[in-house]
């Protein structure tokens, strides 16, 4: 009787040895299409997954410090260096996830039309208001906007009209309540605000490819790890990220 | 010692601190000597809506600022045909900095107003001085200490405002990057480090100051309380 008892208590138990759980470290751009993609990944696999959504640079000096995460998804190449040069990642298990592209948008209401080329004149448009973008000194967003504007010779005639937001969605918010006639954010962000609209997206050749790198932490303890970075990699959950507006790199 | 943008940074911070004590005090003096003296209905509530920024997570006040104050929001729609714009503007921090210093304001100003003995005031009253001056030469010179002290307190309070100014009016270098946004930037930038390390120091160097000041300002009040009392 005290067998068949440990035994069932046993059984019972089983399931929830087996399943592990996984942290994944994200930008904050993710966040939507790695919700529905890490969704299925729990109901098929058992396993329980936790996402923190922050600005890549935070959750870069987070994992530095000690954070523990298994996955870090990065907005750019530039803070998974930062990670693999302190010996932080596994080797080999870096891989580059998706992409997406660049965009000027304006308010749902606004009729501005902008064609993004060589000399493309912004202060004229902006006037007195400012243009709503990432930190373009720290923000990966932001960043991408600095190198499309300066490519395009447009950025020294806007750079004091710049409201830096602490990270892409904030500039978003910015342009879809009005406060900013324009910003710049990825596809996947203006998708997800129907308050915005896209005005023109940047030619490929101005700014640095806009990739999602994915690695796996040393730290990590856990097989579904891995795992999990594979399934994120795999047929069905591209279908999911494609369906938010990313590209296959 | 300090580089150009260190001073650009710490005179902005200086500025916005200031602008925006020297615009809510007199409003926070105003509330402090009715919330002290006067019982109307619904006074809880004015009360608690007084130190709602106390309390509020300052990303709210911050979006509430930008959603009123914005130039598509009821309040900054209004202004905006007077040439006042908030958004994305230095006025707009020190706003910012006005509202989240101005519970600490009320509280000290309304605790030394409760502390000057009523009967003063009657007997001032009964010597015919008017409502006004008996608030201008009684209640307030024997609140002072209060009102100095609530003072210091918004003023090293707004020194350190990051969350609803950086929702508001964002970063802007030279117009709305105070002191704890520069830290904040410099933390975010691979290697500014060390520049943030020296910012953090002019940072404790100056709320310390404005502490030490606020503490020396009370103890050398104290004297000249006590023999009003």
């Amino acid at each position: 009787m005290l067998r068949i008892a440990i035994l069932a208590f046993t059984l019972a138990l089983t399931p929830v040895a087996w399943a592990d759980n996984v942290t994944v470290f994200a930008a904050a751009s993710l966040k939507e299409a790695l919700d529905a993609a890490v969704h299925s990944f729990e109901a098929s696999s058992g396993n329980k997954v936790t996402v923190s959504y922050a600005g890549s640079n935070a959750l870069a000096k987070q994992i530095e410090s000690g954070a523990p995460a298994d996955l870090f998804i990065s907005a750019d190449t530039d803070w998974i260096d930062y990670v693999e040069s302190r010996n932080l990642i596994v080797p080999g298990s870096r891989r580059t996830l998706l992409a997406n592209d660049l965009v000027l948008i304006a308010p749902a209401t606004s009729t501005v039309q902008v064609k993004l080329a060589p000399g493309v004149n912004i202060a004229a448009i902006l006037g007195d208001k400012r243009i709503a973008l990432a930190n373009p000194d720290a923000v990966p967003a932001g960043k991408y906007a600095k190198a499309a504007f300066t490519a395009l010779d447009a950025w020294p005639a806007i750079e004091s009209k710049v409201a830096a937001a602490d990270n892409v969605r904030a500039a978003l918010v910015l342009v879809a309540r009005g406060e900013a006639p324009l910003g710049v954010v990825y596809r996947t962000d203006a998708m997800a605000e129907k308050n915005v609209r896209v005005v023109d997206t940047f030619p490929a050749g101005t700014h640095p490819p806009i990739v999602y790198p994915i690695v796996v932490l040393k730290r990590t303890t856990t097989t579904a790890a891995p795992a999990l970075a594979k399934y994120l990699e795999g047929a069905e959950a591209r279908a999911t990220f494609e369906k938010f507006g990313f590209r296959a790199p | 010692m300090l580089t150009p943008a260190e001073l650009e940074i710490l005179g902005l911070s200086l500025k916005v601190a200031l602008w925006g004590l020297a615009v809510s005090l007199p409003f926070a003096v105003a509330i402090a000597f009715v919330l002290a003296r006067k019982d109307f209905p619904g006074k809880t509530i004015f009360d608690a809506a007084v130190h709602l920024p106390l309390v509020l997570p300052p990303v709210v006040v911050g979006y509430a600022l930008l959603v009123l104050f914005g130039t598509q929001g009821p309040i900054g729609r209004l202004l905006e045909p007077l040439g006042i714009v908030l958004i994305f503007r230095w006025t707009g921090a020190a706003l910012a900095a006005a509202i989240m210093g101005f519970p600490l304001m009320v509280r000290a100003i309304r605790l030394s107003i409760e502390a000057v003995d009523p009967r003063l005031e009657s007997a001032a009253r009964t010597l015919g001085a008017s409502r006004s001056r008996v608030f201008f030469t009684v209640t307030l010179p024997l609140a002072a200490s209060g009102v100095i002290t609530g003072a210091l307190l918004a003023f090293a309070r707004s020194l350190g405002e990051f969350g609803a100014t950086i929702t508001f009016v964002s970063n802007i270098p030279g117009e709305t990057r105070t002191l704890p946004l520069a830290i904040y930037t410099y933390t975010q930038v691979p290697g500014g480090d060390a520049q943030a390390l020296r910012l953090s120091i002019f940072s404790v160097v100056l709320s310390l100051a404005a502490l030490a000041f606020s503490e020396w300002l009370a103890r050398r009040r104290h004297p000249a309380d006590s023999r009003h009392a």
